[in-house]
C-alpha cells in the first residue's frame, strides 16, 4: 500500500465506510449480512451455552478431573456423615449406657466391699467353735485354722469370742498372742473362740477335719473344736478400710474389663 | 447497513430462540466463532482499504471456520485439543488485533 497522509487515509476510509453503510441491496451487502447474522447467532448461542452449562463444553480430561474431585468430596462427606451418625447414636444411647455402667460399677463395689469387709455378707457356710479351757490354743493354731479355711475357699470369715466381740477377718488381719487371749486387729478375744465362715460348707468342714488338721491339733492341745454346717451364715461385723497414705489409684490404662479380671484372680 | 442489521438479527435470534448446541458441535463452535470474527474484521479492513470483495469475504469466512474446526478436531484426535485450541485462539486474536489496528488507523487516523 502506497503511503498516504494520515488525514487523507482516514478520510478515504470514512467515506468508504459511509458508502458501505448506505442501505443498498447489493450482493455483497446481502452476503455480508447473512454471514454476520450467522456469526451473531453462533456467538449468542455459544455465550448462552457457556453460561448455562459449564460441563457441556469441557473436554474428557477436565471432566475426569471434575468427576474425581466430586467423588473425593462425596467420600469425604460420607465419612463425615458416618462420624456424625456415630456421635448422634452415642449421645442418644448415652443415658442408657451410663445406667448400665453405673449398675456395673455398683455391682463391682458390692463385690469389693464383701472382699474388703466393708459390707455385711450372707451365704452358706460353717461355724467352728473352739473351747480352750486349758489356754493352750494360741494365735498359731487360729492362724492355721484361718489358712485352712482360706485354702478351702472361704469367702468371708469372722472371728469372735462366743457371744462377745467379733472381728471381720480380711487380708491384713493379724493375730497376736496376748495375756489371756488373742488380739485380732486390736480387739482382744478370749476363749471360746468362734469362726463364722461363708463358703462351700462341706469343703470347709472337710478341710478342718483332715488328719493332722485343725481339729486334730485342737484335740492334741486338749481343746475342743466343733464344726457346724449351716445353710445360711450372716456376717454383719464390718471393718473400716484404712485410707492409703501413699498409694493412689493408677491412671486407667487397661480398661474396666482388665480390672474385673484382676479382681476375679484375687478371689 | 444491511450487514449490521444481519449481525443484530443473528444475535437477537440466538438469544431468543435458545437453541441447544448439538453435542458434536460443542467443541468447535467457540473456535468457529472466533475464526469468523477474524474473517469479519479482515473484511471490514478490506472494505476500508477499498479492496472488499464479497466472494473473497465469503470464502475467507467459510475457510476460516472450517480450518479452525479442523484444527480443533485434529487436536482432539491427537490428545492436544485444549492446547491447540488455545493456540488457535491466540493466533486469531493476534490477527483480530492487527486488523483492528488497521481499521483504527483508517477511522481515527491514529
Amino acid at each position: 500500500m502506497a503511503y498516504r497522509g494520515e488525514d487523507e487515509l482516514s478520510g478515504l476510509g470514512r467515506r468508504r465506510l459511509v458508502a458501505a453503510l448506505r442501505p443498498r441491496a447489493r450482493r455483497a451487502q446481502v452476503v455480508a449480512a447473512v454471514l454476520l447474522g450467522l456469526l451473531g447467532f453462533a456467538a449468542a448461542v455459544q455465550v448462552r451455552a457457556t453460561r448455562d452449562a459449564e460441563l457441556d463444553g469441557l473436554r474428557q480430561t477436565d471432566l475426569v478431573r471434575i468427576l474425581d474431585d466430586v467423588s473425593e468430596r462425596a467420600a469425604r462427606l460420607q465419612a463425615e456423615a458416618r462420624e456424625l451418625q456415630q456421635t448422634r447414636d452415642q449421645v442418644a444411647g448415652g443415658s442408657n449406657g451410663n445406667l448400665v455402667a453405673l449398675e456395673e460399677a455398683r455391682d463391682r463395689a458390692r463385690v469389693l466391699g464383701i472382699l474388703a469387709g466393708t459390707l455385711p455378707a450372707v451365704g452358706p457356710g460353717i461355724e467352728l467353735t473352739i473351747s480352750d479351757p486349758a489356754g493352750a490354743v494360741g494365735a498359731d493354731v487360729l492362724l492355721d485354722a484361718l489358712q485352712e479355711l482360706r485354702d478351702a475357699g472361704a469367702e468371708v470369715i469372722e472371728l469372735s469370742t462366743v457371744d462377745g466381740p467379733a472381728v471381720r477377718v480380711v487380708t491384713s488381719t493379724a493375730l497376736v498372742d496376748v495375756e489371756g487371749g488373742i488380739e485380732v486387729d486390736g480387739e482382744v478375744l478370749v476363749s471360746p473362740y468362734r469362726f463364722r465362715v461363708i463358703g462351700e460348707p462341706r469343703t470347709l468342714a472337710a478341710a478342718l477335719d483332715i488328719p493332722g488338721g485343725v481339729i486334730d491339733v485342737l484335740r492334741q492341745r486338749e481343746a475342743q473344736g466343733l464344726v457346724t454346717q449351716r445353710s445360711s451364715v450372716r456376717i454383719s461385723s464390718l471393718r473400716v478400710p484404712p485410707s492409703p497414705r501413699y498409694a493412689r489409684p493408677a491412671p486407667d490404662t487397661g480398661g474396666a474389663s482388665n480390672e474385673t479380671d484382676e479382681t476375679d484372680g484375687d478371689r | 447497513m444491511i450487514a449490521a442489521l444481519g449481525l443484530a438479527l443473528g444475535i437477537v435470534a440466538g438469544l431468543f430462540l435458545e437453541p441447544t448446541v448439538p453435542v458434536w458441535l460443542q467443541p468447535y463452535l467457540p473456535i468457529a466463532v472466533v475464526a469468523a470474527l477474524d474473517a469479519v474484521f479482515g473484511g471490514l479492513r478490506a472494505l476500508l482499504d477499498g479492496i472488499f470483495d464479497d466472494r473473497v469475504f465469503v470464502v475467507s469466512f467459510v475457510a476460516n471456520v472450517l480450518v479452525a474446526a479442523l484444527i480443533v478436531y485434529l487436536g482432539d484426535q491427537l490428545g492436544v485439543g485444549s492446547q491447540l485450541s488455545t493456540g488457535v485462539v491466540v493466533v486469531l486474536g493476534i490477527r483480530i488485533f492487527s486488523n483492528a489496528a488497521s481499521i483504527r488507523r483508517h477511522l481515527l487516523s491514529a
